[in-house]
């Protein structure tokens, strides 16, 4: 529905985003992660038709994004920036009015009492948007990018400063707007949000690091780890299973180890562990937490870029 | 002809301004300042110092130039004179309060950070500009109109018999409605396109007094007697000044480059 293929900008000397490719399908949230810097913003705002790429194109509902097609492309998407930007001296409703009339929509079919509704701001329709709370700003914002109804959602960071119970609420709109068939890519710096809400994950530090689902990165982490809790001490058991890992570990309980083939070789190990006489409780592979896998995408792109 | 883009863009100007009345507030004192200086010069020092205009060579000399008046005595003559100078330097006065809110309207818009979802949105950089164009003119015209219908009111109540009636003229009419106008939106359209080119609003104000100047150097030559423009020529004039205003929306839609705005502007 929406993607950017070889997407390149320069600023200057300064490379901001080098070479990223990817797409976001229908019904399909993408979350972007990477650290300050990394370009997430400059992505977004390519996407979303704010910033021409110095090299690369954009691809929007199988239009290519030009000059000439911005405009109407434009129509297409809801873009949330990272700063909500309202306008303080109007209130809540004459900033998402002016809104829905900048794109042309009717006053008559209440689109603006919906979303009013919707992110329950109607006790504060009336007040100036200087009044607000950061979170609240950040809801207006968000109804703000909703009004056009659009199929495509660039969202810069859409729950900062938002309260946990927003936030979810927010999730939970994403979630819904996904399953009526929108392309909604999000830009967070929160891991665990991105884990619970995104179908790809997509690391970005100027060039695309990875991308796939959560549990693809975490599998390519942790590709082999598996964890073996017996009843009583583990350490008994540690001869029997180096022969599938020398570097088998015991702590209390738990065995860890690495096995060149899971599927092939895990009931061996579960043979082996109950022959020397250890009752097992538990056999799972091991899952790492998705801060893990991520800082140990950003740390072999390092390793990566040191190397001569 | 105003796109529902355009209209919602003005819409919220006007309204911004509405809010904001300090902003217009120099805009107003202006008007007043213009409103007085001409009753002042005309009516109240000669009245205080007990010298007649009409006794001085020099102004009757300059006063020729707007052609005879039978019905008006010496005095009226001059003051008709003075009040067609004074009614230009009235038009065009109120211009110079509202160039700063032009040139802060666009770099102030990136400021609060209210451009990036504005430029979002399907709005034409041509109807973005004319938007905040006409969200400085409309007020601004709006004072200096009811700024003309108390000078009017004040000819009527205090000049030389016969002054009022021989003001409304064409000359008047297009000056009040072409030239006006006209310089009005020039002078503008030439502050957004500065306040779109640099990166603070304080960078736009310093170069929206420098356009104050042409407007300036209009009105010394005018009072000098250098300048003395017929209807006709005025007809001209402000006919001249709407299609550079039409070329220049062009040139400032072509310079207003949104990714630069975007990406340059701290």
């Amino acid at each position: 529905m929406i993607s950017g293929s070889h997407l390149t900008r320069r600023f200057g000397d300064r490379t901001a985003v080098d070479d990223v490719s990817f797409e976001v399908r229908r019904s399909e949230i993408v979350a972007l992660l990477g650290p300050n810097g990394a370009g997430k913003t400059t992505i977004i705002r390519m996407l979303a038709g704010l910033i021409a790429p110095t090299s690369g194109s954009v691809v929007i509902d199988g239009v290519l994004l030009t000059h000439a097609t911005g405009p109407a492309l434009r129509r297409k998407i809801g873009f949330l920036p990272e700063a909500a930007g309202l306008w303080d001296r109007l209130t809540v409703r004459e900033n998402l009015t002016v809104y829905a009339d900048l794109y042309g929509l009717g006053r008559t079919d209440g689109i603006v009492d919906r979303l009013v509704q919707l992110f329950e701001l109607t006790p504060h329709q009336a007040v100036r948007a200087a009044e607000l709370s950061k979170g609240m700003r950040q809801k207006v914002a968000l109804a703000r990018a909703l009004l056009h109804d659009p199929r495509i959602l660039v969202l810069d960071e859409p729950t900062s400063g938002l309260d946990p119970e927003i936030a979810r609420a927010v999730r939970q709109l994403f979630e819904e707007r996904r399953g009526q068939g929108c392309a909604i890519l999000v830009s967070t710096h929160n891991l665990d949000e991105a884990e619970r809400l995104a179908d790809r994950v997509a690391v970005l530090h100027k060039r695309l690091i990875a991308i796939d689902t959560p549990a693809s990165l975490r599998r390519k982490l942790t590709r082999g780890r598996i964890v073996v809790r017996v009843a009583g001490g583990a350490a008994a058991c540690l001869d029997a299973v180096r022969r599938f890992d020398r570097a088998a570990a015991a702590d209390g309980q738990v065995l860890t180890l690495s096995l060149p083939e899971p599927e092939r070789d895990t009931p061996a190990l579960v043979r082996a562990v109950v022959e020397v006489g250890a009752e097992i409780l538990e056999v799972r592979a091991e899952t790492a937490p998705m801060e893990d896998v991520y800082l140990h995408l950003l740390a072999a792109r390092s390793d990566d870029e040191a190397r001569p | 002809m105003i796109s529902a883009p355009l209209a919602a863009l003005l819409r919220k100007e006007l309204l911004d301004l509405s809010r904001n009345r300090g902003a217009l507030l120099p805009v107003a004192i202006v008007a007043l300042v213009a409103l007085l200086l001409p009753f002042g010069v005309t009516i109240a020092i000669p009245a205080m110092t007990g010298q007649h205009l009409g006794d001085d060579s020099d102004l009757l000399r300059v006063s020729a130039a707007l052609g005879t008046h039978d019905g008006l005595s010496a005095d009226g003559r001059v003051q008709l004179f003075l009040f067609q100078q004074f009614l230009m330097l009235f038009l065009l006065t109120p211009i110079t309060g509202a160039m700063a809110l032009a040139a802060h309207s666009v770099v102030g818009e990136k400021q609060a950070r209210t451009l990036e979802p504005l430029l979002a949105t399907p709005i034409g950089t041509i109807e973005l500009l004319v938007a905040k164009v006409l969200g400085s003119l409309i007020p601004t015209l709006a004072i200096a109109m009811t700024g003309l219908v108390l000078h009017f009111v004040g000819l009527a109540l205090l000049a030389e018999p016969g002054v009022l009636r021989a003001m409304v003229t064409p000359r008047t009419a297009l000056l009040v409605f072409l030239v006006s106008p006209a310089a009005a939106l020039l002078s503008l359209q030439s502050a957004i396109v500065v306040s779109s080119r640099v990166n603070d609003a304080r960078t736009a104000q310093q170069f929206g007094v420098l356009l104050i100047i042409p407007l300036t150097a209009v009105l010394v030559a005018q009072f000098a007697g250098m300048l003395w423009l017929s209807a006709r020529a005025l007809a001209l004039v402000g006919l001249g000044i709407l299609a550079v205003w039409a070329v220049l929306t062009v040139v400032s839609a072509a310079l207003f480059q949104r990714d630069a705005i975007l990406t340059n502007w701290r």
